[in-house]
């Protein structure tokens, strides 16, 4: 994937006369002034064909007038290319929310972090925090450990005789935690009750896969109107990555979509990698493990998916075949990695240790058993006239909802757009790998579920690639990069001292639940100064009340494990 | 003859009650087996002092109570689901007619001439015991659950008796000991010529007993438990104990007596009955009814752990649109050619 | 490249004789008579692989140190060397490494003779991440993570690992798995039971 040149985007620089354009090879850009933006976003979506919504948020520069950079970012499917549009604020923009649903998200996430207001915006509530919290954790001037205004001596050990010394004496004062009125008000300003019953679907509850709250205004068991409250997971992972060296934030990106570590892992040193410049570095041997390794966690990913969708569906037994076989996949990547769920394997500039005796040999194994036991659950499931009536034609996504909503991933796919990174933007040894991207033709549930099992089968075809590729390379191959001038940059396994040069970069991975894009802003230090995450789960998740709309209770659980939300990378 | 009646309920209570505790276990195993897993394996072996200590635990456990519910009405409803549903097993014959020295025994509690009525008058009671649990909470979830049930009952009562009305012609009785005599004598089982009326039975029984694919008012992952997500300990454990253990047993035992010529041995239409098992002497058709019964508990279990579960619209439609007709068209043709030639 | 992906609808045959049913019904009970794959956990325990990455440990000076680091960090920071003790030099770089550095409490003491050694090194567990970039931090290959995965303890302060325990650990784990090969995984046996149907064949 490229970025827009001047010619695609010429009619700007004629139409919006603040508009000055910047090309790069790492981002390439508009800048505008705030009173043209929304003037510029509707020429760029509906004359010039940038479609699709990637991306909105803020950056914060606390000693400088105007104080916040808002940049939009957005793709263009006929040309596959990206383009980004900054401009400049003091607090207040004029709201995106007529061009793109997505937007509407994004920005209350923006109001939510830096308090940024925007006019003509229909529901400006917060995001993740709750609606009577009054600081913007994202500003550069809160604090990292935030306020610690409550008295809450509870989370210190009260075991008898217990002295709380060394480092189990937490101090018990701690940041505010919200009250049951909070709550309540948070509540409120999320849905007005306008039929018979309001079900809070959550914030526990086995059916949305996570701590997410559902608010559904039913009328019988007809859906009305719904809506999500969000921010039961939120732990600030883009503050700590402001604080924390680039190969540490590594461990940030396993807890974000923690049933894909691997893939988020990839994404991350692929995205620090551009941006220093040393993709060209990374040995061979490096890009084709990752590769292989992010395959494997497509495939355990998509194979939760499964046996939890089909859970849900009341198919007990598929939960535990396709479990059985994930099972498989986690004694691999534990005796690859040494963790099964938070990985932390990929390092900047390689991985962190070679394939271990035995590795090659049961992967291979395992690919060779695994298309069997996938059309065994697909003759239990698939042609099922109980699975067909509960999923096809629930849940449509049209294909101009796909890019409304700013859907990715392989619910983008399933509405018949051939959105796949791996394809478009090629990382690590995809370029060289042979495999097809699975669409559907209705975007129902039941052609996400087909899309899901087909990348399984197209996983298994890269892993097996990957394989040959691996035996073909000698034994003691190098596995990280090293470095042309040890001076200059430093590239070590633990990344003490990994500086990166200043500049910005926008670079996404193909995660299983979409694209995991990462924002990245460089002062020149060891941190980055702005990590912007774009989830792909949370701008998945923004369809959902449209869907919802008019449904029963019983598609609730259909239409949201097809969308296959994960909580720990919609809140971050 | 009071005495041999007290017996017949003590047999019968401690059956319902002691049976219906064991065949958890024997689901266990069977959805541990087929899942890849050996199911429970620590208390006793393989497992099998299992029901117990799931008693004890639920006995010991603390009984909590909707703070807003209504304690009257959430008590009854747990008494409401038990008592038909073990009410049911008077009127199923288990064995033949025998004898112990001078006093002749029907395995049967009282063999009245409207058995089969009663069987299904039964059945519905257990709509209130739901719909009484789903109000009482005071929660939305079993409300939801509750009204779902009652919505399925409701439905498919309706074509469960239609279903069975083919056989009850071509016996020409209700009383359920008369009907399997009949089938012996008339040398066969019913579902050789009722064959759509029993797939309807069978489905409609896993509506009444909630298995899957019916199983919607628990739907857990919309509805945690449905009905029973406000009862606790013991209360908690009666209702599934009932739906899908008393219940399924009771069911599956109509459709053998209707459908499977009760305690006689295999059947080959018109002919005769081939015994495979005539060593037992007196015991053997004891042996084929609790065979039968098996089987067809065997066969729900088989299905609850295959099959995904339908919507609730979809399976009130089902039932109305497609089973519905169905037995109707089955009823009238056992109607016009079941007297000409049986009578 | 692209590959179309749609529905097949049932036909009439398959919707009247069930035999949708049936397919899912035959698998299920095909299922039911192969041999379970579950190990029996409190029981029966899988060796964790040697890359495990459980609790941490000291490995202690037996003479297999990494040459030449480690004599070079002994000589820069005056370390006193002895047998049988963690081979820490207080040299920190596990703390900057660390994700959440507040995790480590390290302090060195000054001998009678001059030379140093580390006299506290305290891990609160309840904030590791479990990363292990510590352990490659290590320059002297001292502090590393063994197969210890059932971490859980009835008191807070059982979860700060100090120094004797950490070398303990670390003995332990010379002795018992320090020299196994680098394979992915230790007990091909006991891993059978899950993965005999794929029958695989490691090296």
């Amino acid at each position: 994937m490229r970025w827009a040149n001047l010619e695609d985007i010429l009619p700007t620089q004629k139409l919006i006369k603040s508009a000055s354009f910047k090309e790069d090879k790492k981002i390439s850009y508009i800048s505008v002034s705030e009173s043209e933006l929304i003037a510029l976003l509707k020429l760029l979506k509906e004359e010039l064909g940038f479609k699709l919504f990637i991306d909105h948020s803020v950056a914060d520069f606390p000693e400088r007038k105007p104080r916040f950079d808002a940049f939009y970012i957005l793709y263009n499917p006929q040309k596959n290319a990206r383009i980004a549009v900054k401009t400049q604020t003091d607090g207040e923009l004029d709201s995106a929310q007529h061009l793109w649903f997505a937007a509407k998200w994004a920005e209350r996430e923006c109001y939510d972090m830096f308090g940024i207001k925007y006019k003509g915006h229909e529901n400006l509530v917060r995001a993740f925090m709750w609606e009577t919290y009054s600081h913007f954790p994202l500003r550069k001037d809160f604090p990292l450990e935030g306020y610690a205004t409550e008295y809450l001596p509870s989370l210190n050990e009260v075991f008898p005789g217990g002295d709380l010394t060394g480092l189990m004496n937490y101090d018990r004062m701690h940041t505010p935690v919200p009250t049951l009125k909070d709550i309540e008000i948070t509540e409120r300003s999320r849905l007005k009750k306008r039929a018979q019953i309001v079900l809070n679907w959550g914030p526990l509850h086995p059916g949305t896969h996570g701590t997410m709250w559902f608010l559904f205004d039913l009328e019988g068991e007809r859906v009305v109107q719904s809506d999500v409250i969000l921010g039961q997971l939120h732990r600030g992972v883009e503050k700590l990555a402001e604080n924390e060296m680039y190969n540490q934030f590594l461990v940030y990106t396993d807890r974000m979509d923690y049933l894909s570590a691997l893939c988020s892992n990839q994404a991350w040193v692929v995205a620090v990698e551009r941006l220093l410049g040393i993709e060209h570095l990374v040995p061979e041997k490096a890009k084709y493990i990752r590769t292989m390794m992010c395959e494997l966690q497509r495939i355990n990913s998509h194979l939760l998916w499964l046996g939890t969708y089909a859970l849900d569906l009341g198919a007990l037994t598929v939960f535990l075949y396709a479990f059985k076989e994930r099972e498989k996949l986690m004694d691999i990547i534990e005796g690859i990695t040494g963790a099964r769920l938070t990985i932390s394997y990929t390092r900047v500039g390689g991985v962190r240790m070679d394939l271990p005796k035995g590795a090659l040999e049961l992967i291979e194994a395992f690919i060779k058993h695994f298309p069997k036991e996938l059309s065994m659950w697909e003759s239990m499931l698939s042609r099922n006239r109980i699975w067909l009536r509960r999923n096809v034609g629930v849940g449509i996504i049209t294909s101009e909802d796909v890019y409304y909503y700013g859907l990715t991933g392989p619910v983008a796919r399933g509405s018949g757009i051939p959105y796949d990174l791996r394809k478009l933007d090629p990382y690590d040894a995809y370029p060289w790998v042979d495999f097809d991207i699975p669409v559907g033709q209705n975007g129902d549930v039941y052609d996400r579920y087909l899309v899901r099992l087909e990348e399984m089968r197209q996983s298994v075809r890269i892993v097996s690639q990957c394989i040959n590729a691996l035996r073909a390379l000698p034994p003691d191959a190098p596995f990280m990069a090293e470095s042309e001038d040890p001076k200059k940059l430093k590239l070590p396994l633990d990344g003490i001292g990994l500086k990166v040069q200043e500049g910005e970069i926008y670079s996404s991975g193909e995660n299983p639940r979409g694209e995991l894009g990462f924002y990245i802003i460089s002062n020149g230090g060891t941190k980055p100064y702005r990590v912007k995450i774009r989830p792909g789960s949370f701008y998945n998740l923004c369809i959902y009340p449209k869907l919802m709309q008019d449904r029963v209770i019983a598609d609730a659980v259909a239409i949201l494990a097809s969308l296959d939300p994960v909580v720990g990378e919609i809140d971050r | 003859m009071i005495a041999v009646i007290l017996i017949k309920v003590l047999i019968i209570v401690a059956l319902v009650l002691g049976l219906g505790a064991f065949l958890t276990l024997v689901e266990r195993k069977f959805a541990g087996h087929v899942q890849r897993r050996p199911g429970p394996m620590v208390v006793g072996w393989h497992g099998l002092l299992q029901p117990l200590a799931d008693g004890l635990k639920l006995i010991t456990k603390e009984d909590l109570f909707p703070s807003m519910g209504n304690r009257i009405l959430y008590n009854l409803a747990i008494i409401l689901a038990l008592v038909p549903a073990a009410l049911v097993f008077a009127v199923i014959p288990f064995g033949p007619e025998f004898s112990i020295g001078s006093i002749s025994v029907k395995p049967i509690l009282t063999d009245v001439n409207v058995g089969l009525l009663l069987v299904f008058a039964f059945g519905s009671m257990a709509v209130f015991a739901i719909a009484l649990a789903g109000w009482a909470s005071n929660s939305k979830y079993a409300l939801i659950g509750s009204m779902r049930k009652a919505g399925i009952v409701i439905s498919y009562e309706v074509v469960i008796t239609f279903a069975v009305m083919g056989p009850i012609i071509l016996a020409g009785t209700l009383s359920t000991y008369e009907i399997v005599q009949n089938q012996i004598q008339q040398k066969l089982w019913y579902i050789w010529v009722q064959p759509i009326a029993f797939i309807v039975y069978l489905f409609a029984m896993l509506a009444e007993t909630g298995r899957v694919p019916f199983d919607i008012q628990e739907a857990e992952a919309e509805l945690v438990t449905g009905f029973t997500v406000e009862y606790g300990g013991m209360k908690f454990g009666l209702f599934p104990l009932v739906e899908w253990y008393v219940e399924v047993l009771s069911l599956s035992a109509i459709a053998v007596v209707l459908f499977l010529g009760g305690w006689s041995p295999i059947n080959i239409p018109f002919i005769g009955f081939v015994d495979p098992l005539f060593f037992l002497g007196p015991f053997s058709g004891f042996v084929w009814f609790i065979l039968k019964l098996s089987a067809l508990f065997l066969l729900t279990l088989w299905i609850h752990w295959t099959l995904p579960r339908y919507r609730i619209d979809q399976i009130t439609q089902i039932a109305w649109s497609v089973m519905l007709p169905l037995t109707l068209v089955n009823l009238v043709l056992t109607a016009i050619i079941a007297p000409l030639i049986w009578r | 490249m692209v590959k179309r992906v749609f529905e097949k609808p049932l036909s009439l045959m398959e919707r009247v004789l069930f035999l949708d049913f049936m397919k899912g019904l035959s698998i299920t009970i095909r299922q039911a008579f192969k041999r379970t794959i579950t190990t029996h956990y409190p029981y029966e325990k899988l060796k964790p692989p040697k890359r495990f990455r459980g609790f941490f440990g000291h490995k202690v000076i037996n003479g297999k140190e990494p040459q030449p680091a480690f004599t070079e960090w002994v000589e820069r920071f005056k370390i006193a060397v002895e047998p049988g003790k963690s081979r820490c030099v207080v040299c920190l770089l596990c703390k900057r490494a660390c994700p959440v550095p507040q995790l480590f409490e390290i302090e060195g003491e000054k001998l009678p003779d001059g030379k140093r050694r580390v006299s506290i090194f305290n891990m609160n567990m309840m904030l590791c991440t479990f990363c292990g970039f510590c352990v490659d931090a290590c320059p002297v290959d001292c502090l590393f993570q063994s197969d210890i995965h059932e971490t859980a303890s009835y008191s807070r302060k059982d979860a700060v690992l100090d120094l004797s325990t950490l070398e303990k650990i670390g003995k332990d784990w010379q002795n018992r798995r320090e020299d196994e090969p680098d394979r992915i995984w230790a007990d091909d046996n006991a891993r059978m039971r899950l993965w005999y149907e794929n029958s695989p064949k490691l090296g």
